[in-house]
Order: C-alpha cells, then structure tokens, then sequence
C-alpha cells in the first residue's frame, strides 16, 4: 500500500514510531493514552492488548488512508478525527437498537438463537444480552429509545400467567378459559376474579424488580466489550402510561435507586427520563409520579438525566402514536432524529461518525488576544472556519464510503438481525452502504468560551454582544451543516461535541505553539461545547438561559449540566424546580452535577470533605469513592479513571448553587 | 450591620434555592460553632445601601429562587436593620418567603411582643431556632446542625398560639 502522507525521511524512522508506540504501551509509560478513555483501565492485560490494536491502527489510518488535507488539519490542531482507530475498517458509531422487534421475533446471537421471551424477567435478561451482541458491531453507545414500551408487553405475559395461576390456586375460574387479552389494566378481571388478580399483580411487581435489578447488575458487570470494557448502554424510558409501562419505570427507578451489590451507585446504564407536557409534567398528569421519583433518583444517583420531548428541536416528528418518534438520545447526547429518506424515527439507526473543529485554535490566530491586532479578525476567522469546516466534512465523506463499501457480516449482529434497520434484508456478502446512509455524519465544535475570549476578550457568559456573536458563530456552522445535507444528499448535523479525550489534547499542543494564554490557555482543557465554563461564576437560571438557544442549534445532540453544591438528596424542591426550569427554557437534554462521596468504612453516601461526617474517618485512612461524571458517562472514581485534564475540569467546577 | 457571607443560590440553607445572607455579631457562642469568626459584629462586610440594592436586584432577577434564608452570626442581634431590610427587599419582590436562623429559642423571641426581636419574628415565614449543640450533632439532619434545633412555621405557630413544626413540600 502506498505511504499517503510522506511525513518519513526513511524506513528506519518509521519503524521507530511504530516500535515506540508498543513501548509506551507495554511500559505504562504514557498515562495520557491509557487513561484516553475514562471506563477503561488502561493499565489491564485486555486493555493494553485493546491499546495495541488501536494504536496501530491510528497509526495506519494516519499514514496510509486519510485524505492528506485530513492529516494536515490534524496536525494544525483545529480538526480532531474521533475513533480514529476505527476509520480504516469502517466501523460505525452507534445506535439505537429496537428492542421490540428483536424480543418479538426471537434472534441470533451467532452461537445460537434466542426464542422470543415469555415473562418479563426473561425479556430483561436478554434486553442485556441484546446490548451486549450489538456493542461490538459498532465503537460508540448502544440505546434504548423507549424501553418502558418495549419491555411492557413482557410484564403482560408474567402478569397474564400469575393470574391464571392464581385461578387455579384461589378456584376463582377455569385457567384454560378465554379471558381476553389479560393485562394489568382490566378493572374488569379485578372484580370478576379479586384474589387471583391480586396475587398476579404482586407477584407481577415483584418479579419485575427482581428483573430490573439484575438488569442494572448485569450491564455493570459484562466487561464485554473491547478492552475489558463495559458496554456503553443507555435506556430511555418515561412516557408509556399503560400499567405495565408504568411498573417497568418505576422498577428500573428503585433498582437503581437501591444501587448494586453493597449499594453503590450504578455507573450503567445512563438513564434518561423523557419528559412531556400532557403525559408526566403536572400533577394531574398520569406519569407525574414517576417524574418525581425520576428526580428523586437522580437526587441519589445521579441519573437519570431528562430529556425534553417539548423542545422545539424535538416536536417536529413527534407522532402521539408511535412512541418511536420520541425524541430520546445516547447517554453522551448524541442526537439522531430527522433522516432525508424518510426514517424519521428513532430506533435502527444512528450516528455514523464525527469530526470536532477546535474553535479556540482559529479565536487565537484571528482575534486580539495576542495583541496582533485591535479588533478581531472576523473575515479571516470565518474563511478560515470554513476551509477548516470543508476538510472535517471531506473527511466525513471519505470515512463514509469506506463505511459503505463494508460487507453485512463485518457488523455481523447488527445486520443479520436487522438492529440496523433493514439489515436482515441483507445478504452477508452485500455492502451495507444504502442502508448506513439512514444514519448522520456530525460535524462537532469545543472551546466557544475560549474562542470569544481570544477574538473578543471575554466569553458568552460575560458580555450581551459577544453572546450574540457567539451564537452568530454556532448557527453559522449549523447553516454549513444543512447546506451540506443538500449537497451530498446524507443527514449532516452539528454536534456539541462531548470532549472526553479530546477536552485536554487540543489545549496541550495550543500551549506548545502559543504558551499560556490568559483566559484562553491557562487551563489543562478547553470548555466543553458552547457551555458557559465551568469556573465561571453564575446563576443557574442564567446559565440555563444563556446555554438553551444554543441547544436549538445542535441537532446532533447537546446538553446542559448544573453544578449543585451541597446535598442534593435533602432539598427534592429546589432539584425538581432547576430541572422544571431547564424544560420551560427549551433545553433539549439536561441534567443536574452534584458531587457523590462514599465513604469505605461506614458507607456513607453524600458530600465528604477530608473527613466523614458520619463516622470521621479521615480520606488518608479510608478510601472515599468520589463519583463523578465526565462526557455523560460516570465513572467509578475520578482521580483513578480521569485524564489529567479532565480532573482539571473536574477541580475547577463552580457550584452554581 | 455587616454581612460575612452571601449566596445568590443555595440548597443547604432551607427548602427549595435560596439567596443565604449571613449577619455578622452572634453572643451565643455556642460551643463548636462551626463559624467563630462570624461572632464578631465588626466581621465581614459593611451592608451599605449600595450592597442592600445588589442583593436586592439578584433576588428579584433571579427566576429560580424559592426565597431568601437570613442567618448569621444570629440575625436576631441586628433586629431592626434585619427588619429594615425584609420590608426593603418585599417592596421590590413582592411577598418573597423569609426562613431565619436564630440560637434564641422560638418561645423567647414571641416573649415581648413589642420587641425588636418579635418583630422580626413575624416578618418570617420560617425559624430554624436553638443553640447549637455539640454533643447533640448529627450531620443527617435537614438544615440543621444538633437534634435541639427545631424548623418552626413562623406563621401558623403565632396565629395558633402553638408550636407548629414546618413540614416540607416535597420528599424524596
């Protein structure tokens, strides 16, 4: 294969490098590449085996298929290529995976097939084995975009056969008789036959907890997925009002609550409350009770996070009769709604790839922040975005087809059962091409803040016109975006990038060329997306405020936090009032940070300093798990898991209350 | 007066977010109070009119605010001005809910009712009263730091004529 990009000056220099990245490896030497990824650990047998593979395959992607004008970007720091690892073979990103057609149809996981499930504890345990199959078709999350429908009509057939089996015990009826389709709700049944339909609904309860909480257990415990890794599994549930729905919810809300085996919090699967007027907002409202015990939740445990069904962004094909046209999104926030052929629902498809433009790199070569000049330069800025926006969208492009050309058996489950929509229609051998184009390529950004520090001087948050700038700038890049769908005729969106990796590695090579740059390089990382920073101090209701519009805009997903200070678990009022706020401001995905301690003496669950105010037991003696979260995901104790400059961020968070 | 502490938002001073304005000058001097420096009536910052407007121009603009928590030192030893100021504050907020802390006893302050205390008492929706106690300690109770301390419904207690213990809105 020809070298793309003649970076070598010879043979002996490449071999180097490729010597030196086992090195890094095997030596732990590098703790930036293994910590890269905050839920894996790096430092494993199966992680650096998994560093292994992708390291070289960066390697490769970078040296031998990039288009050169890529690699160039990348080198510039502005244009940041996520999964590189995963360019050359073509894997795609992630998706949601519609669980109610796999579970009511049966499926097969390679080894064996898997007949349709007869009860709800069954159908949860195969909800698990279904995420866990699929992850490895894919590099990014895995979702379920309405589990409480999905999963609903399991608790029917465990409930139906209670009942029968309660006729029996309670000789209130014939078990073979026809009764109808017998659920939950039959007021009917309830008065005919009281006892049986008693016991059926308790033991129903009782085996639909049980069954929740082995889920949550075992999407904490498969490391599956590449690298000793736990799948990256997200569920979204909240709106179906049926009983069964409604018991689905609330027993997925106390297994997590009640945590896992010695009562920590749960880390998977992200869970995201979908929240709608008319249906869990009000107290007349049927699910508004398990809104309140949403938030409860999250008081506790920090998900789930809410999603915003009345969001402009989020109406447009929201069909009141097919709960897939829900809006709901992966844990990180990536967003998948709209498809210009046709499939504008959620589940069977998703994000494909992404590009990031480092937005601070571009403020500082243009603007007045290192004294070049007395008035930004807009003109070079924006011809030089675009210039910057045409390579990322290129190189979008030119991941596209080698994605395409990808026969149906590379992604193996993912096709042959048609998680991806369609993809059971596929022979093995048939390029997956016209059925991937359902899904979005994302141009995301990072640095807003520090960007507008370094054209103008001061950030979003600071001043009204540098806001309207600011916002200037997003949509513009949302304008290049839909301009680009028509042009291509693909689904092109613009993304808030969530910056796990990424947050610290634009800024480190921005010192090395422009050193420390008050305001703008000063930190270990630049702010996430177009958020207000973290270590800027301001209101709630004006962080809320100032970050909505932007959400609008991003319609490949984004999302807002609150940093709380203090213990969110004793004050449910002002937790339910910020998260209700959030919604009115039409903040499409939104959640509440607030720091989770535990202590390993006593268990101890809530804010610790230096000391545990229950039973003082000092950090230097026993260990103290602080939770945090990072990209939406959680990780089980930031000051092991985290890069260096996402504890940074972590460190420099202002408590908005 | 002066003031040694101020947060626009808070949720560990009283239900729902609040703005906690913190009054210097306590003589309770409970033992392990967790702020001694904060006895002191000269400590902190000089509540100017200037300062007064700021708060008071946070609190109004500030849509997610549930009200304002007023604690000290013990607010109750500046009586008046913490009078002066609930009446400044509602002029531009309307009725905005009122919780204070205070190491005086419940039945103490309504002992006079002519007092500057009382009428301090009576602007408040809600009093969170009692010395801290260091032996009666307990780090899980809501908004309190010792078991002694009550939260107190300012206003139904004095229309009843009876102690009557706040109940929240919301529980998890």
């Amino acid at each position: 294969m020809a070298l793309l990009n003649r970076v070598y000056s010879s043979q002996e220099q490449m071999l180097d490098e490729v010597i030196h990245l086992g090195e890094e490896i095997v030596e732990s030497s590098n703790l930036e590449v293994l910590r890269e990824n905050a839920n894996l650990n790096g430092e494993s047998f199966s992680g650096k085996m998994s560093k292994f593979g992708s390291e070289y395959a960066k390697w490769y992607a970078n040296n031998f298929v990039m288009p050169e004008q890529l690699v160039q970007a990348i080198k510039d720091n502005v244009v940041y290529v996520h999964d590189l690892d995963q360019y050359a073979i073509g894997t795609t990103n992630c998706i949601f995976i519609p669980f109610a057609k796999l579970l009511r149809e049966g499926f097969n996981t390679g080894n064996g097939s898997v007949r349709p499930p007869t009860s709800i504890m069954t159908a949860m345990a195969l909800v698990a084995i279904i995420f866990q199959s699929q992850q490895n078709a894919q590099y990014g999350g895995v979702s379920a975009n309405k589990l409480d429908y999905d999963l609903a009509p399991y608790v029917a057939k465990s409930f139906n056969k209670y009942f029968r089996k309660g006729l029996g015990y309670f000789e209130e009826g014939d078990i073979e008789s026809e009764y109808g389709e017998v659920s939950m709700g039959r007021s009917d049944l309830a008065e005919l036959y009281p006892k049986s339909f008693t016991y059926a609904l308790k033991e129903t309860e009782a085996e639909t907890l049980q069954a929740s909480e082995s889920l949550i257990h075992n999407l904490n415990t498969m490391s599956s997925r590449a690298g000793g890794q736990i799948p990256f599994t997200s569920i979204n549930y909240g709106t179906d009002i049926s009983p069964e729905g409604q018991l689905v919810i609330s027993s997925l809300l106390t297994a997590t609550m009640r945590g896992l085996g010695s009562g920590e919090t749960p880390i998977f699967p992200i869970q995201i409350f979908k929240c709608k007027q008319g249906i869990n907002q009000n107290p007349e409202e049927p699910n508004y009770h398990l809104f309140l015990k949403a938030a409860e939740c999250s008081a506790k445990r920090l998900y789930p996070n809410f999603a915003n069904l009345d969001a402009p962004l989020n109406m447009t094909y929201y069909d009141p009769t097919n709960p897939d046209t829900e809006f709901a999104t992966m844990g990180c926030r990536t967003r998948v709604v709209a498809d210009r052929f046709g499939r504008n629902h959620l589940s069977g498809k998703g994000n494909l790839s992404f590009n990031t433009i480092n937005l601070v790199k571009l403020g500082l070569e243009h603007g007045i922040v290192l004294g070049k000049r007395q008035e930004a330069d807009e003109r070079g800025f924006y011809k030089e975005l675009k210039h910057y926006m045409d390579i990322a969208m290129e190189g979008l492009l030119h991941r596209f087809k080698i994605q395409s050309v990808q026969k149906a058996k590379a992604s193996d489950f993912m096709m042959r059962e048609g998680v991806w929509e369609g993809g059971e229609h596929l022979g093995p051998e048939d390029a997956v091409g016209d059925l991937i184009k359902h899904g979005s390529l994302s141009i995301g950004f990072i640095g807003l803040a520090e960007c507008m520090k370094a054209m103008y001087g001061k950030h979003h948050g600071e001043d009204e016109a540098v806001y309207n700038k600011a916002y200037e700038l997003i949509s513009y890049m949302r304008t290049y975006c839909d301009t680009q769908c028509e042009r291509h005729n693909l689904n092109i969106t613009l993304f808030a990038t969530p910056a796990e990796g990424l947050s610290g590695k634009f800024t480190k090579r921005d010192r090395v060329t422009y050193g420390t740059v008050p305001g703008v390089v000063d930190r270990e990382y630049y702010t996430n997306s177009f958020h207000i920073p973290v270590y800027f101090s301001l209101s709630a209701a004006q962080k809320i405020k100032l970050e909505a519009r932007f959400h609008d805009l991003c319609n490949a997903g984004a999302i807002s936090y609150i940093e709380l200070n203090g213990n969110a678990r004793s004050n449910p009022a002002a937790f339910l009032q910020i998260i209700k706020y959030a919604l009115s401001e039409n903040v499409s995905y939104f959640s509440i940070n607030h720091p989770i301690d535990r202590c390993s003496a006593c268990g101890f669950e809530g804010i610790i300093g230096a000391t545990c105010p229950s039973c003082n037991s000092h950090e230097n003696d026993v260990h103290i798990r602080r939770l945090r979260r990072v990209t939406g995901y959680l990780t089980g104790d930031y000051q092991t898991r985290f890069n260096g400059a996402k504890q940074a961020e972590v460190r420099d968070r202002v408590k908005h209350l | 007066m002066n003031l040694c502490g101020y947060y626009p938002e808070s949720i560990n001073e009283g239900e729902g977010l609040r703005a906690a304005i913190f009054v210097s000058g306590c003589r309770h001097y409970c033992k392990g109070c967790f702020s001694p420096a904060t006895w002191n009536f000269n400590y902190g910052e000089p509540f100017t009119p200037e300062r007064e407007q700021e708060i008071i121009y946070d609190i109004v603009n500030n849509p997610l605010l549930s009200g304002v928590t007023i604690l000290g030192g013990d607010p109750f030893f500046s009586s008046p001005e913490v009078s002066e100021f609930i009446d400044h504050l509602r002029m531009e907020a309307g009725p905005i809910s009122v919780w204070i802390y205070s190491g005086y006893k419940y039945e103490e302050l309504i002992e006079n009712t002519d007092s500057d205390e009382f009428h301090l008492l009576r602007r408040c929706q809600v009093l969170v009263d009692g010395k801290f106690v260091e032996e009666l300690r307990d780090p899980s109770l809501l908004y309190r730091g010792s078991s002694n301390q009550r939260i107190i419904d300012v206003q139904h207690s004095l229309s009843e004529r009876t102690i009557t213990l706040w109940e929240p809105t919301y529980t998890f």
